[in-house]
């Protein structure tokens, strides 16, 4: 036992190491294609983890699933949970690839708010032009503004004066 | 609150070149929906696999990684879907694929759903009387 905690000891340093591990075995690319594979997969199979979660956490998760009904178990709301931020992590990551090799196709705010406009419905989305100038005199103001904020500016500027 | 949106053939071809003039459009929405998923808000992007064959997207072949990549879903063409787009491509003369995105948005059991489209008029007849945002490219 002595030699293996010793063994252990040596193997496992105090900070995290995941990222320099990746970092040496695959790149990006091959992680995302990694996980999309495993997200795609047979999700009957389950394990028993050693991950720590706050708490308080787990508390108020089991509350919600008991008392508001949101998922059928926690397991499941945590399950779902990841698999939705590990989706959006590698969409992410694709697309950010693909902005790389292709920078000229990077949507603008302009863009992104119509697109934002014609997902949601919003009424001004068959008036793209509007929001385009939306766009403009947001970020010259607000270079970190969402989509949404420039739908706002933008609605904000259709109405009437009064 | 969930939002399906389903791609037709010519947002699927748009966002598979990035020559393609409406290229930045279809990424544009994809973009938005890579956005709310990190705000875990419960957003999905599907092509009917009918879509799919006429796009030419086969999954296997490496020039669709892309497209791979962005966690769109197949939506397959069952025994209850094709029942459901025969009905529909016999009485709106639609293509198959088009009857293959009706039957997707009628049987959908989502909040919303969306169809990005180069053909609007098509997606509303194949929709009938079910709530659709139809998104034109």
């Amino acid at each position: 036992m002595i030699e293996v905690l010793d063994l252990e000891s040596r193997m496992l340093p105090t900070a995290c190491t995941t990222k320099l591990w990746y970092a040496s075995a695959m790149d990006v690319m091959q992680a995302v294609d990694r996980i999309n594979e495993l997200l795609d997969s047979d999700m009957g199979q389950t394990s028993n983890t050693s991950m720590r979660i706050p708490t308080a956490l787990r508390d108020a998760a089991a509350i919600a699933v008991r008392e508001l009904g949101v998922a059928p178990s926690t397991t499941a709301l945590t399950a779902a949970a990841l698999r939705t931020r590990l989706e959006a992590a590698v969409m992410q990551a694709v697309l950010d690839d693909h902005f790389r090799q292709y920078p000229e196709t990077r949507p603008s705010l302009g863009d992104l708010a119509v697109a934002a406009a014609e997902l949601d419905s919003h009424p001004l989305a068959g008036e793209p032009a509007r929001i385009r100038q939306a766009a403009l005199e947001v970020e010259a103001r607000h270079p970190d503004a969402e989509p949404e904020d420039v739908l706002l500016w933008a609605e904000a500027r259709a109405l009437p004066a009064s | 609150m969930s939002h399906l949106i389903v791609l037709d053939n010519e947002a699927v071809q748009a966002l598979s070149d990035p020559s393609h003039k409406k290229h930045v459009h279809v990424l544009s929405q994809v973009q938005m929906v890579a956005g709310r998923k990190s705000r875990d808000l419960s957003v999905t992007v599907v092509v009917p696999t009918a879509v799919r064959v006429e796009a030419g997207w086969d999954r296997t072949v490496p020039a669709w990684a892309f497209l791979n990549g962005l966690r769109i879903g197949d939506i397959t063409l069952d025994g209850r879907n094709a029942n459901i787009a025969a009905s529909i491509r016999q009485g709106a003369r639609v293509s198959v694929a088009d009857a293959h995105i009706g039957a997707v948005i009628q049987a959908a059991t989502a909040t919303k759903v969306t169809v990005i489209t180069s053909d609007p008029e098509d997606i509303r007849r194949v929709a009938a009387d079910k709530e659709v945002n139809v998104v034109s490219i």
